[in-house]
């Protein structure tokens, strides 16, 4: 033993399970050798660690049944599904999104276009129906100062040219 | 025919197989509440976190459920809740991200402070027990997530529990020699890196 390393022993058997005979021998050898004196003393070390690390103790929390129970049932309904039901409920959704993204670009292509034109002639339409509406009034108003302000614009473009000719 | 609660608690385990398997959730949920602590053991070799030990737990229970129909009752319905739990944890941890290798000038405080007194045998006096013992486990938990799954297996059961090899054979599936071989050469790994700590940190028998 004297000459021989004892790491092939401490890797072979953990610390805890050596004999008295063993560890003594282990020990007697470590003293004498550099090498085995390191790789003694870290196998003490490692098992220590692993010890203490075996020793925490973990109980499941008093919720967990009813987690996994919940867990199974879903998983439970997920699988009693038929396979087809279950792919129209995978696809269902990007189906329906793909329907209202295509009838989204058919409104936004024929719909809109045809309410944009409603809508500049609802209001000459109202006002028509009704003279005495506010629509009406302001249509006229707007007439009115379009007629004053192209006369104006005649009777300026008409002195400003006899201006010039005098 | 469903049991009443308290028929449930005396019933075997192959009759609580009997009726779960049958789809009955009170029987399902007797055995947890047998097992529950044997399972949340075994994960608790793999994982630190609650969290994943509570989901690799769960895991086990819905594997275990859906596995109902193959328990025939030849073994014990622990053993075979063992075995599912173990081999469940140890895909879980194959599928995660290993440590590199931890150097020294990582370790935390607390942890340098327990390598020493630990070789210096004056860890009692440094710590109360039980700030030592998580300073530890810390320590361990960070060596062991440089080790690989199985390393990590063996070393915690046989080393950190003293499991018969036999057990650990019948808990993973594998022969009682590969448990061996794994066993052996998870230790040196171990002390090689444990032996590395210990020089880097100027904290080997030289220094003491």
């Amino acid at each position: 033993m004297k000459q021989e390393h004892v790491t092939a022993i401490l890797d072979d058997t953990p610390l805890g399970q050596l004999g008295e005979g063993e560890l003594a021998a282990v020990r007697a050898h470590a003293a004498g050798c550099d090498e085995c004196r390191r790789a003694y003393d870290a196998a003490l070390v490692a098992s220590s660690l692993l010890r203490e690390r075996a020793a925490e103790e973990l109980e499941p929390s008093p919720f967990f049944q009813t987690r996994v129970l919940a867990a199974l049932r879903e998983r439970r309904a997920v699988e009693e599904t038929p396979p087809l039901l279950r792919l129209w409920r995978t696809a269902g959704a990007l189906v329906s999104s793909m329907a209202a993204t295509v009838a989204l670009l058919a409104g936004l292509t024929f719909v809109v276009p045809s309410v944009q034109t409603t809508t500049e002639t609802t209001d000459e339409v109202a006002a028509a129906s009704d003279p005495f509406s506010v629509d009406a009034a302001m249509l006229a108003q707007d007439n009115a100062a379009d007629e004053e302000i192209n006369y104006e614009q005649v009777l300026t473009t008409i002195y400003e040219s006899d201006g010039g000719n005098e | 025919m469903r049991l009443l609660p308290e028929d449930l608690k005396q019933a075997s385990d192959l009759e609580l197989a009997r009726l779960a398997r049958g789809g009955d959730e009170s029987a399902f949920a007797e055995i947890m509440r047998r097992y529950g602590p044997r399972v949340f053991r075994v994960a608790s070799r793999f994982f630190r976190q609650r969290a994943q030990v509570e989901e690799a737990a769960q895991e086990v229970f819905l594997k275990a459920f859906t596995q109902l129909p193959s328990y025939e009752g030849r073994g014990s319905l622990e053993g075979w809740l063992t075995r599912i739990a173990t081999n469940t944890c140890l895909n879980m941890l194959r599928g995660m991200k290993r440590r590199p290798e931890l150097t020294a000038s990582e370790l935390t405080e607390d942890e340098s402070a327990w390598l020493e007194a630990k070789m210096a045998g004056a860890a009692e006096e440094r710590h109360r027990a039980e700030e030592r013992g998580r300073v530890a486990a810390d320590l361990a938990e960070r060596v062991l997530g440089m080790m690989s799954p199985d390393d990590r297996l063996v070393l915690t059961l046989v080393d950190g529990e003293d499991t018969p090899v036999k057990e650990v054979a019948e808990m993973t599936g594998w022969s009682e020699s590969k448990v061996k071989v794994q066993a052996f050469r998870a230790r040196r790994r171990m002390r090689e890196a444990v032996e590395k700590l210990l020089a880097f940190s100027g904290r080997d028998a030289d220094r003491i």
